[in-house]
């Protein structure tokens, strides 16, 4: 069998493969997806609210802006102009493409005072909302029920670990969501970002699917549908219109980011059915944070177990005598891999919530410490402190600081 | 062996690649495929390729348009490319052809241009809004445009897949920067990269929805977003131009609309929230029953975020005109009709 030969039967051989092809009918799915995503957007559209603000302050908030409730807010400062090199090749396509991308919304983000989207919580008035919507401190806050007019809203508690927050509107009988518990949802799954912004009658939608679930340490889908502060606060709803989760700005390390990844194909859902308790502590005013125990860990420690690197003086982990060299061997009975696992088991707590510790000290001894309980993280998920990064190590403040 | 044949295999389907590559095209190549794909399948020798000026490097040298007639009338965005003399339009079978540039609507931001039909040795395969012009969110559509100049030729331009997201006006209730455009667009997750802008949206059994616009940047949300000017809006231009059919003629602008609500504006970088601080008696600000203290929120359907958006939305409005205003007195948000008066000469205060 010489080269041509083979070549020839290669060739018959695709030619029989298309030939194949052809012959299967073809599906139109985008078809038959079509009127699902109609009737879930009817289900779904009534209880997707208009949040609009008035008054407030307007300042930066990206990496560059000033942190939040720090003070009077800087003037921005604008970038300096300089001349940009001349390009040699405007049309060329490749050169676009290896061109960095630059994200659509430029660091030092400055957040616009336009409207954002909500989804009503209960029948009577209590609202879900984008922290995103409140972050400029609004002296009003008004909530637009599609059909039943504009509400005057009175400001709850929030979980600015979850970027979240609650507000009450004096309303009765509101159209409630079904609220999908995230066992429930499985990744591939269609997810369809609602938000109620560019006109009052009906919603916006951005089409997608759950790519991850569990995330932010068990707090949020991610989902591949657009998500920008024009759907911050909507429901990301499923193909019945039942809600999987609420559209956030957030992103791992803790900062309220996530406003430059708005095109990136990664957007986030806080998922609302599994944390009713702390929905009902939102509705009593508490403002949630993340939790803090305060340690450092040391990251050449590969396991079993965490090992302390540090601990901070006003840290929880100070207070209870834990010290530098000391190895975290359990935490509610759960024995410890390693650092990144010890930070999972800590990162989905709030302050407040308690703990117990099983850890052997550097002299051998093993000792249960606690119950212990957490406090709140002296960063905020405002500050944009790049300390918060993780899971690289612990956040350790230099001047630990209540809030 | 095995691999060896592998590479065989690959150089056959090289081969016929090549084959295929630079051979104008043709409408017998068409293979039955899902309705979808043929819905873009036909409607893809409608989209021309626009070559045009350039020499800066925000501005591409390149858009898409939409062959609108058998005398070879081609609807496109109306940009700084469009030059005369240097704007070339490249139908589907890859014949080039110079285009003459017709007037352009400004409120549109649109632009007739035209090639001359004689010179077409392909069929002319125009489109033509449809009497159903309709749209709604949560459709789907299908965007084709010749993004990045990726298509040459007789290249098909790209097909971009998406929903409607929605709807919404560019007048005031959506800020954006670079918009001729005054009225409702349709948003959509298709995106229109530089160079689709002209191309069409489509619903999937083929009507034509609207003209894609340039990437929008919002004022409201600081994000950018594609876009696509419906066509029903279009139809009147285009009956114009293409047809000869006159337009009625827009009604001059009137004097501005006068409330008689005197706002707590104080001087800054920052407008204040849209306080009443005074109404003006005998106004119709006054009859509406506004006080001092009363926070305006809303204008008609437009937000009044600030005094300098009361300002201009009140601008938007002509005297005699009823509208609903909205605003909120400590508590309560309250509504009610107003008639716009004519603001007060100088002389009468």
């Amino acid at each position: 069998m010489n080269a041509s030969t083979m070549a020839r039967a290669a060739g018959a051989a695709l030619f029989v493969a298309a030939a194949l092809a052809a012959q299967t009918p073809p599906s139109d799915e985008f078809l038959q997806l079509e009127p699902v995503l109609q009737q879930a957007l009817r289900k779904a559209g009534p209880f997707v609210v208009t949040v609009e603000t008035y008054g407030g302050t307007r300042q930066a908030q990206g990496s560059e802006g000033a942190a939040d409730g720090e003070g009077p807010p800087k003037p921005r400062q604008m970038p300096k102009w300089e001349p940009k090199p001349r390009q040699e090749d405007p049309d060329d396509a490749d050169k676009k493409k290896n061109e960095k991308k630059k994200p659509l919304v430029a660091s030092g983000f400055a957040q616009a005072q336009g409207k954002t989207s909500g989804v009503v919580l209960t029948a009577d008035g209590w609202v879900l909302v984008s922290r995103f919507a409140l972050a400029l401190e609004p002296t009003t806050v008004l909530i637009t029920v599609p059909g039943r007019g504009t509400f005057h809203a009175v400001r709850g508690g929030e979980d600015t670990s979850r970027g979240i927050a609650l507000v009450k509107i004096d309303a009765q009988d509101l159209p409630v969501p079904d609220f999908v518990h995230p066992d429930q949802v499985h990744v591939g799954q269609w997810a369809f970002a609602l938000g109620r912004t560019f006109a009052a009658d009906e919603p916006t939608v951005h089409l997608g699917i759950v790519s991850a679930k569990k995330r932010l340490f068990g707090r949020a889908l991610q989902i591949d549908a657009y998500t920008s502060p024009a759907n911050y606060g909507g429901a990301v709803v499923d193909v019945q219109g039942r809600v999987l989760g609420i559209a956030v700005p957030l992103s791992p390390s803790g900062r309220n980011a996530g406003v430059e990844w708005y095109d990136s194909g990664i957007g986030f859902a806080v998922t609302i059915a599994d944390i009713q308790p702390l929905l009902a502590r939102m509705q009593q005013g508490e403002v949630l944070q993340r939790g803090w125990l305060g340690v450092q860990l040391a990251t050449a420690w590969l396991g079993p177990g965490a090992k302390i690197d540090g601990t901070p003086k006003d840290g929880v982990a100070a207070k209870a005598g834990l010290r530098k060299g000391d190895v975290i061997q359990q935490v509610d009975g759960v024995e410890v891999m390693n650092g990144p696992h010890f930070q999972m088991l800590l990162s989905s707590r709030l302050g407040g919530d308690p703990i117990t510790l099983t850890v052997r000290q550097k002299d051998g001894d093993v000792l249960t410490v606690g119950p212990l309980t957490l406090a709140d993280a002296p960063w905020s998920e405002q500050k944009q402190s790049k300390d918060a990064e993780l899971p690289a190590s612990f956040p350790l403040p230099k001047e630990p600081e209540g809030r | 062996m095995r691999s060896f044949s592998m590479v065989l295999l690959g150089l056959a389907a090289l081969r016929a690649q090549t084959e295929d590559f630079g051979k104008a095209y043709s409408f017998a190549e068409r293979k039955p495929g899902t309705k979808v794909e043929q819905t873009i399948d036909t409607l893809l020798p409608s989209i021309v390729k626009i070559h045009g000026a350039s020499g800066l490097k925000t501005i591409s040298a390149y858009a898409t348009g939409i062959l609108v007639s058998n005398k070879g009338h081609v609807l496109t965005v109306d940009q700084i490319l469009l030059q005369p003399d240097r704007t070339r339009v490249v139908l589907y079978d890859g014949s080039v052809h110079q285009a003459k540039l017709l007037p352009a609507d400004d409120r549109l931001g649109v632009r007739l241009i035209q090639i001359d039909p004689d010179a077409v040795r392909c069929e002319l395969r125009p489109l033509w809004p449809a009497p159903d012009t309709t749209f709604r969110t949560g459709q789907f559509v299908v965007s084709l445009g010749n993004c990045f100049r990726l298509a040459e030729f007789s290249e098909k331009v790209s097909a971009t897949f998406g929903v409607v997201v929605g709807r919404a006006n560019t007048a005031l209730r959506y800020r954006m920067t670079d918009v001729k455009y005054d009225g409702d667009i349709i948003l959509t997750d298709a995106c229109n990269n530089p160079g689709h802008y002209g191309g069409g949206l489509f619903s999937l059994d083929g009507r034509w929805l609207g003209l894609n616009m340039r990437l929008l940047d919002s004022k409201e949300t600081n994000t950018m977003l594609s876009a696509a000017i419906p066509v029903a809006d279009l139809l009147p231009y285009l009956d114009e131009v293409v047809n000869g059919k006159p337009r009625p003629v827009a009604a001059a602008a009137a004097e501005p609309a006068w409330l008689g609500a005197v706002l707590f504006d104080k001087a800054g970088r920052q407008s204040p929230p849209a306080y009443v601080e005074r109404v003006v008696p005998g106004s119709p600000a006054a009859q509406l029953g506004l006080r001092n203290d009363d926070l305006i929120v809303r204008l008609g359907e437009f937000s009044t975020r600030t005094c300098r958006e009361f300002a201009e939305i009140l601008g938007k409005f002509a005297p005699g005109q009823t509208v609903t205003v909205t605003w909120k007195r400590g508590t309560q948000v309250m509504t009610g009709d107003v008639t716009f008066g004519k603001a007060p000469t100088e002389a009468g205060k």
